[in-house]
């Protein structure tokens, strides 16, 4: 809500199929590659090229699907999305219009507390478009087709959201499942995944108002200020008596603003059709089944179990279970380790190192491995959290084993009676005529028996074990 | 034997005829007007006879054959295609293709 006017929004998430090659043709995907170093005769629209559907997008299309609790289509169709670009050589895009591969599904989010469902309408297979460059040169744009024809799944969202906090979560959550089924690498940065967000606004219990698309959000602090941003923007003009144009709009990143995309108005007229070159798919029932069988364990699952098994509270779950890597590292330190500590560890110290170096986790220059060990360090009281914290510090800086660190060093502190007991032992029995001097009165002699014991442990005896043990030693 | 269909006196109405040719990026001359619009007409009222075939249980894009999309492996075989892909641009700058500029 909004100075009393309600927002209803509804999210198109495009999200690239992590495949070798594309939709259809054999081109490789790789990001980064020289312009028009991977295109195709297909993707170049010659004249008598055939697409031939590749079945590992299709495969992805399906796992993407279970994972958003949505009915897969026995039978789906491919359609000719018409219009005129300069990065779109065919003059269409192949897509899927009246029957996609999936139809209805949803995801759950945490919204105030509460859990709530957003329906997720379809998601369906199409053809990625070039990218043209505008900025290259004054007078002309130059467009690289190696983006053209990579597989991209649409996710077509219900209306179902009412403020940028829940499209935001929503987006996370679809990422995240992608990112868990290993279908799309999610990265929003390269463009791997991107939301088109509808925005509409209306007062309580009237009807909808019209809606405005952004175009194109790669970040989640995009899409929560242009949601702000085109909600204001509505209302200011409904309130000073004016009509919503139902249009595409462009978000500046710089100005925070939405503006419109005049160039797309008038090509709505898309004149979809069946594409001529393409059979219906037809997906069998036993092969659906099969990759059902190969989707892995979820987040919202995940999140339940770390939780009865770990006893972890449900913030610091959802936390970890949020990104798959993460949850991965978490459980490979957790094992049999005391999983507060564990947690505390990895949330606090290991996510302010990788913030501050913008790593991700499994760039982290710490593995799961060597903090697991550092844990089991303060946990036995080898050391201290103190201590521990600087051990980390060099253990990111140097990528040594915290063992390592503590026995270079010498920061663990020998605690073990026995252990301090044969010390002072050595100690005495190496200084017989002290030994005598002190027990003849000579007490000052102390300080000697404490530093001899020092140096030979060097320097990790606990001093206060140390000190009592002495002293009922020599004074017995 | 084939009997050409053409219907004397249709015409295809005007502002359709200027929404096509924007969408095809095609400029339309005034002087042209009256002749592509009675061209166009005869043309949609000749495939306007498919009409009246009864389509109701007949998938789109389905065949007598009864196939299905056949798939193939997901293996990138097509590399280092700039040279060739370019041959045939009009104009280009560097690597890329160059065009007028497009402002959005």
């Amino acid at each position: 809500m909004i100075n009393g006017w309600e927002l209803v929004i509804g999210i198109e998430i495009h999200a690239q199929v992590k495949s070798k090659s594309k939709l259809f043709s054999s081109s490789s995907t790789e990001f980064g590659s020289g312009p028009n170093s991977q295109v195709s005769l297909v993707d170049a629209a010659m004249p008598g090229m055939l697409p031939v559907i590749n079945k590992f997008c299709v495969e992805q299309a399906v796992r993407s699907g279970i994972g958003l609790n949505a009915k897969i289509n026995n039978k789906s169709i491919f359609d000719r999305k018409n219009y005129f670009y300069q990065d779109l050589p065919q003059g269409y895009q192949i897509s899927q219009f009246k029957d996609p591969i999936v139809g209805n599904g949803f995801v759950e989010i945490k919204s105030d507390g509460q859990l709530k469902k957003i329906g997720i309408e379809r998601l369906h297979l199409e053809q990625d478009a070039g990218k043209s460059l505008h900025d290259q040169d004054p007078n002309l744009t130059y467009v690289d087709l190696n983006r053209s024809g990579i597989a991209l799944m649409e996710i077509v969202s219900m209306p179902d959201m009412k403020s940028p906090e829940e499209a935001v979560e929503y987006v996370k959550k679809v990422r995240s499942i992608l990112r868990y089924l290993d279908t799309c690498d999610g990265n929003m940065e390269q463009g791997s995944l991107r939301a088109d967000v509808n925005v509409s606004v209306n007062k309580p219990g009237n009807d909808l108002g019209t809606r405005c698309e952004i175009k194109n959000l790669n970040s989640f602090k995009y899409i929560h200020s242009a949601i702000i941003y085109e909600a204001k923007r509505q209302i200011k003009l409904i309130e000073s008596g004016e009509n919503i144009i139902q249009e595409t709009r462009l978000y500046n990143i710089e100005s925070g603003e939405t503006r419109s995309m005049r160039s797309k108005e008038d090509a709505h007229d898309y004149r979809y059709f069946p594409d001529p070159d393409l059979l219906p798919l037809v997906l069998e029932e036993d092969w659906i089944e099969n990759i059902k069988g190969s989707i892995p364990e979820l987040p919202d699952s995940k999140k339940e179990r770390f939780i009865r098994e770990y006893g972890l509270s449900e913030y610091d779950s959802s936390v970890i279970v949020s990104d798959k890597s993460t949850s991965d590292y978490y459980e490979k330190v957790v094992q049999d380790r005391n999983p507060k500590l564990v947690t505390t560890w990895v949330t606090s110290e290991l996510f302010s190192v990788l913030n501050k170096k913008n790593l991700s986790i499994d760039e982290s220059p710490v593995p799961p491995k060597h903090l697991g060990e550092l844990i089991d360090n303060i946990d036995s009281g080898k050391i201290s959290s103190r201590q521990a914290k600087d051990i980390f510090e060099e253990m990111c800086k140097t990528g040594e084993t915290a063992y390592n660190i503590i026995n270079q060093r010498g920061l663990s502190q020998i605690s073990d009676e026995s252990e301090l007991k044969k010390l002072v032992e050595t100690v005495l029995s190496s200084n017989p005529e002290n030994v005598k001097k002190y027990k003849n009165g000579k007490e000052k002699l102390f300080g000697f028996f404490v530093g001899e014991a020092m140096k030979l442990s060097k320097g990790k005896a606990n001093p206060k074990i140390l000190n009592e043990l002495l002293k009922s030693k020599l004074n017995t | 034997m084939f009997k050409p269909y053409i219907l004397e006196n249709m015409e295809f109405d005007k502002d359709s005829l200027y929404k096509l040719g924007k969408l095809s990026k095609i400029k339309i001359d005034e002087s042209k007007l009256q002749s592509l619009s009675s061209d166009l007409g005869s043309i949609v009222e000749f495939i306007d006879r498919l009409k009246s075939i009864d389509t109701e249980n007949v998938d789109p894009t389905s065949n007598s054959l009864d196939q299905s999309l056949v798939m193939r492996d997901d293996i990138a075989s097509d590399v280092n295609s700039a040279n060739e892909i370019l041959e045939n641009a009009p104009q280009k700058e560097l690597d890329f293709f160059s065009v007028p500029k497009v402002i959005e």
